[in-house]
């Protein structure tokens, strides 16, 4: 892979590090933290899509700067797979940048939000570019850093609470990636992620079971693999925005993207297939997408559901990982958009609803589909997509998947893929079914729904991320679509040198 | 310049000089005796900057004094730990400056000009303690500086500062005493007082007297150093002091106890000692203990000051971790952390210091809601925790991974998970403080009409704050520069 | 016996360290701030004492009496050392008994039980944490 020295990188992580800085500088004139914000994001925007040529036609883009300890140093490299979680990330920040300047109009602490909003992004992107990690390691407590004070926006008691169980889980993570990293360098003198592999068999089975488990652990806080889930439910506290994004997009899949990198850069495809732990991991995952889903069933609150639906689904990308093959590979990276965008709709679904009927409980939906058509049905794309539906994009990750568990030989899998698909359904359904088809319960006050109104800013990207996975379903074979990166990152990982099969 | 050796005794004449100048000068005056002591500090660590760059240029060097050859006379030696007086002679400085609006408060208006002087002989006694490569010119260094720190904890008014100073001294003193006792046994055996010499003399014996002075020397060197579990001064002396002084003496005083701990494995190092491995494993373990320990009390204290004492045993914990598994990273590591805790602990203690000058409160809950009215002087704080804590690129980092690097290289994994453990936790008061920063609206009347601390006092807590960050960058140049001093001490590292 | 002559060869370090342990103990437990003081004292003169002795040399030629002149002589080193040593046990216990009046004055007692179960004044920052009895 010809390797070439470019400082987009560097300049995808300071832009919105600097326009961070000017959002908590302007402090009170909204205009300009509007501006600010939507800069940092713009920025981000224009200059990780300028990569995608490049990254296609298989350039990787490096750039380094010192040693941050002996024999470490610290530098960014972009491959396929780190751009492709980057174009999902500068992509949706935008539209929820506008979201959220329209969602927060009002709230308290302006400066401090939108300030560790644009914070967040430059930390997302340094973990999707580290080019080893350590670096990954640095942007990945930043980020733990800087989404804390989102998390406690609304400095009551129930922030205070999820912000303590956020923080004691991220962090434990956080030292158990620490202490896997440790053993790593100490085994191996190197924590580069730019090959396929950089453990050996001859390093000892007990060494790498522990760096495994460490690692896999460690990155499974944020991915919210049960049992290291609990925080993400709690988290819901979070103003809408935050939840959207770090929950759906930053947070969550900084972790299966920590998970992937360990399963293709640090231990490799082939010193995982000799070891079996993958199988374990295989396992868990499976077992995890449908206890999830299972407990969505049981949730009363709209962004509870959504957030076991998010527990659920980040499972996909860990099980498609687990299975080895490239096709279950190509699943597992192309479901990070995929779920990331339909979730997002989802969440931001739930706030508009908030915001324009007061309404949280699913059983309160009753009619909402008729005073908020383009959202409700904006939602309803979102859940087809979640059931596996062919031309939307969770169908091209289910597929994939089960094509990726037969090459493999586990079966077994597609069976999970079929009975989760049910429990999506189940669950999703009456939801669309309750909003469109029955009329408003009403308390007695006013008789007739009027249309909520929700600002066209909240609206517009909920339509923009719905339309998007659409698109994603239906085109996704076509060329610059992120499909083809994806394609590319698992090449590289799988080592192969033809088209997929 | 082949002169540069002649200054080699100022760093420490310097600053005594200025200090005992202090009072005769600038009696019964508030002001002028903090411009005059900042200067002394600024002057010394200027000097200590040419002879750091004679350093890096060519490596050690050492001056007789008096022109009296070692044999004879009293030698002064300039390696990498001798170093360590450049941060030390810019932290007193920083405190000095941040001291100016503080004593009006905290000191008697008659005796700020003997606060001034006390803390350049503190200097002058650190510096020299430093730089000295004669045992019982190590011991009158030592004296110095403990004595004026025993001094400076009492300066502060409250009645509890007068007790702590004393149990300070009662226990000081007997270490001290312990280091003068194994300082007899070393000369009676050897005919010597230059360290390297004696060295040599001393090279494998096994015999009692030599294990006697081993063992009295580490014990006096421990409890200087607050070690688990010699460390019950720390507490309340450290919190009882004035701010700055807590700073001066969490940040160096406690250190100048590890720079005697690795002066008495250079002098009886060699690796054939018989008691050396022992002492070793015990100062792996203690310092376990020690880390564990300090970081879960810091965890339940109410009052900020104490919550930093009790960080400060941890951190001295992690240093003896790394000093104990004796190889080159952990070493390293321990020695880089040195400094790095220096400079963040500092930063903590002024900007403690700040907010308690502004509100007269201690509690960690009575501060709250200081976020927004201390902006500069609370950010310098969060900053800072997050530094302490190990988060990446910052301070704390480095020297905990080297450590636990080490430990891995020693084949010791337990230390480790202490490491990682113990980073939780810090990381979990670090968070409270945060929390309650910014996160909690005020709950007493004098922090909601609270203002913003003087320049004096905020702009140094803000450098150190940056320096904590710029530190951590720097860390693998620091490791490398440790190096030859790891490598003299250590012998060859396993 | 060995053990006996061994003992009695190195009589100056037995004497020196039970003198030591003796203030040690002193010290540490005594509960008046002021005999805490003189077993500091007592440890001192342990440690300085063991210190001239050291300088005792058997064998050797004594300055400034004769030109080769050999006979036990006591060497002056270690008498500087001792009389450093002195200055600063003076002014370390000049300073420990100019805090104990400080402390009688403000807290009434040198007797340490005294000093815990009197009511501490509030120190002039406000509520302090609440410790216990001073503990060793």
């Amino acid at each position: 892979m010809p390797e070439l020295v470019d400082i987009r990188p560097l300049l995808a992580v300071l832009a919105s590090l600097l326009c961070a800085g000017a959002v908590f500088t302007v402090r009170q004139s909204a205009r300009w933290r509007a501006f600010w914000s939507l800069a940092a994001a713009g920025i981000k925007f224009a200059l990780v899509w300028s990569m995608l040529p490049g990254a296609l036609a298989g350039r990787v883009y490096v750039y380094q700067f010192g040693e941050l300890l002996p024999g470490v140093a610290f530098g960014f490299r972009v491959d396929a797979l780190g751009l492709f979680f980057a174009l999902v990330s500068s992509t949706l920040w935008i539209v929820t940048t506008v979201y959220a300047l329209a969602y927060m109009r009002g709230s308290h602490s302006l400066p401090r939000f939108f300030g560790f909003f644009a914070l967040c992004i430059s930390t997302t992107v340094g973990i999707a570019f580290a080019e080893n990690l350590l670096t990954l390691f640095v942007f990945y407590e930043l980020l733990t850093v800087c989404t804390y004070p989102l998390i406690m926006h609304n400095e009551d008691l129930a922030a205070r609470r999820a912000g303590r169980k956020y923080l004691i889980y991220t962090l434990s993570g956080g030292g158990l990636i620490l202490a896997g990293m440790i053993v790593l360098y100490f085994t191996t003198g190197t924590l580069s992620l730019a090959e396929t592999g950089i453990l050996e068999e001859a390093i000892g089975r007990s060494w790498l079971l522990a760096i495994f488990l460490l690692l896999i652990a460690g990155f499974g806080v944020k991915a919210a693999l049960m049992p290291l889930h609990a925080w993400l439910p709690a988290a819901m506290v979070a103003p809408t925005p935050v939840s959207a994004l770090l929950h759906a997009v930053a947070v969550v899949k900084a972790g299966v993207f920590g998970i992937l990198r360990t399963i293709y850069n640090v231990f490799g495809i082939d010193l995982l297939r000799d070891l079996g732990y993958a199988d374990w991991l295989a396992v868990l995952a499976g077992t995890v997408i449908v206890i999830a889903s299972v407990n969505a069933l049981r949730q009363k609150h709209i962004k509870a559901r959504l957030a076991w639906s998010t527990i659920s689904q980040l499972s996909y990308i860990v099980l498609a990982a687990a299975l080895l093959t490239p096709l279950a590979a190509l699943a597992a990276i192309i479901h990070i958009a995929n779920q990331a965008f339909s979730k997002i709709t989802m969440f931001f679904v739930a706030g508009a609803i908030e915001r324009g009927t007061g309404k949280k409980r699913v059983d309160e939906l009753a009619g909402v589909g008729r005073q908020m058509p383009w959202t409700m049905a904006a939602f309803t794309v979102a859940s087809l997509s979640f059931m596996g539906v062919p031309l939307f994009a969770g169908f091209v990750t289910k597929w994939y998947l089960s094509l990726g568990a037969l090459q493999a030989g586990e079966g077994i899998y597609v069976g999970v893929m079929v009975i989760s698909g049910l429990l999506n359904a189940s669950y999703w359904l009456p939801m669309i079914y309750l909003a469109f088809f029955r009329p408003p319960q009403t308390h007695g006050q006013d008789a007739s729904p009027k249309p909520a109104r929700v600002s066209p800013m909240m609206v517009v990207p909920i339509l923009i991320c719905a339309a998007y996975v659409i698109l994603l379903g239906a085109g996704a074979s076509a060329p610059a679509m992120p499909f083809s990166l994806a394609e590319a990152a698992v090449r590289f990982a799988f080592e192969l040198k033809v088209p997929l099969e | 310049m082949s002169e540069w050796p002649h200054w080699l005794p100022l760093l420490a004449v310097l600053p005594l000089l200025g200090g005992v100048l202090t009072p005769l000068l600038f009696r019964r005056r508030p002001v002028i005796p903090c411009f005059w002591a900042v200067a002394v500090a600024l002057v010394t660590a200027a000097v200590a900057v040419m002879l750091l760059l004679r350093l890096i240029d060519s490596g050690d060097f050492s001056y007789a004094v008096g022109g009296w050859l070692p044999q004879y006379g009293i030698e002064l030696r300039f390696d990498q730990i001798g170093a360590f007086a450049l941060p030390a002679s810019l932290l007193v400085m920083l405190a000095l400056v941040f001291s100016r609006h503080y004593v009006a408060r905290t000191v008697d208006p008659e005796k700020i000009s003997y606060y001034y002087a006390l803390v350049l002989i503190n200097l002058g006694g650190l510096n020299g303690f430093l730089v000295t490569g004669d045992l019982f010119n190590l011991f009158v260094f030592m004296e110095i500086f403990s004595v004026s720190a025993y001094a400076l904890v009492a300066m502060a008014r409250q009645p509890i500062a007068a007790l702590a100073a004393l149990k300070y001294l009662l226990l000081g003193a007997l270490s001290s005493l312990l280091v003068l006792f194994s300082v007899g046994v070393v000369f009676a055996m050897t005919g010597t007082l230059n360290i390297e010499d004696a060295a040599v003399l001393l090279e494998g014996s096994s015999s009692m007297p030599a294990g006697l002075a081993l063992a009295g020397l580490a014990t006096g060197f421990a409890v200087k150093a607050a070690l688990f579990p010699v460390h019950f001064w720390l507490p309340d002396a450290h919190a009882a002091a004035p701010a700055p002084v807590s700073a001066i003496l969490s940040a160096l005083v406690v250190k100048a106890g590890v720079v005697g701990l690795l002066r008495t494995l250079e002098l009886f190092g060699g690796g054939e000692s018989l008691y050396l491995q022992p002492l070793l494993s015990l100062m792996l373990w203690l310092g376990a203990l020690g880390t564990l320990g300090g970081a879960l009390m810091a965890l339940v204290q109410r009052d900020i000051k104490l919550m930093l004492a009790y960080s400060t045993i941890a951190n001295i914990g992690y240093i003896f971790i790394g000093l104990g598994l004796a190889t080159t990273s952990a070493v390293g590591g321990a020695m880089v952390h040195a400094v790095n805790h220096a400079v963040m602990k500092s930063a903590l203690f002024l900007a403690a210091g700040a907010m308690i000058h502004q509100t007269g409160l201690r509690n960690i809950d009575d501060l709250r809601g200081l976020g927004r009215r201390m902006p500069a002087t609370a950010f310098g704080m969060a900053f800072t925790l997050v530094a302490l804590s190990g988060v990446p690129p910052m301070a704390g980092f480095v020297g905990k991974w080297q450590i636990a690097l080490g430990a891995l290289e020693a084949g010791q994994p337990l230390p480790v998970a202490v490491l990682v453990l113990a980073g939780l936790v810090v990381l979990a008061f670090g968070v409270r403080m945060i929390n309650a920063l910014y996160f909690r609206p005020p709950a007493r009347v004098s922090t909601v009409s609270s203002v913003e601390a003087p320049v004096s006092m905020w702009l140094p807590v803000l450098i150190l704050a940056v320096a904590s960050l710029a530190l951590g960058l720097a860390g693998s140049s620091m490791l490398e520069f440790v190096a030859p001093a790891v490598q003299a001490i250590y012998g060859t590292p396993p | 016996m060995t053990v006996v002559s061994s003992l009695a060869s190195h009589i100056d370090y037995l004497v020196a360290v039970s003198l030591f342990l003796t203030g040690a103990w002193i010290l540490l437990t005594s509960g008046n701030l002021v005999k805490k003081v003189i077993g500091l004292n007592i440890m001192e003169t342990s440690v300085f004492a063991f210190i001239v002795t050291t300088g005792m040399v058997d064998e050797g030629a004594p300055p400034l009496v004769a030109a080769g002149l050999q006979g036990p002589f006591a060497s002056p080193l270690p008498h500087a050392l001792v009389l450093t040593g002195i200055v600063v046990a003076v002014s370390v216990t000049s300073l420990a008994l100019v805090l104990i009046l400080r402390i009688k004055a403000e807290l009434g007692s040198v007797e340490l039980d005294e000093i815990a179960l009197a009511p501490k004044a509030d120190d002039s920052a406000g509520q302090s944490n609440q410790r216990g009895s001073a503990d060793e």
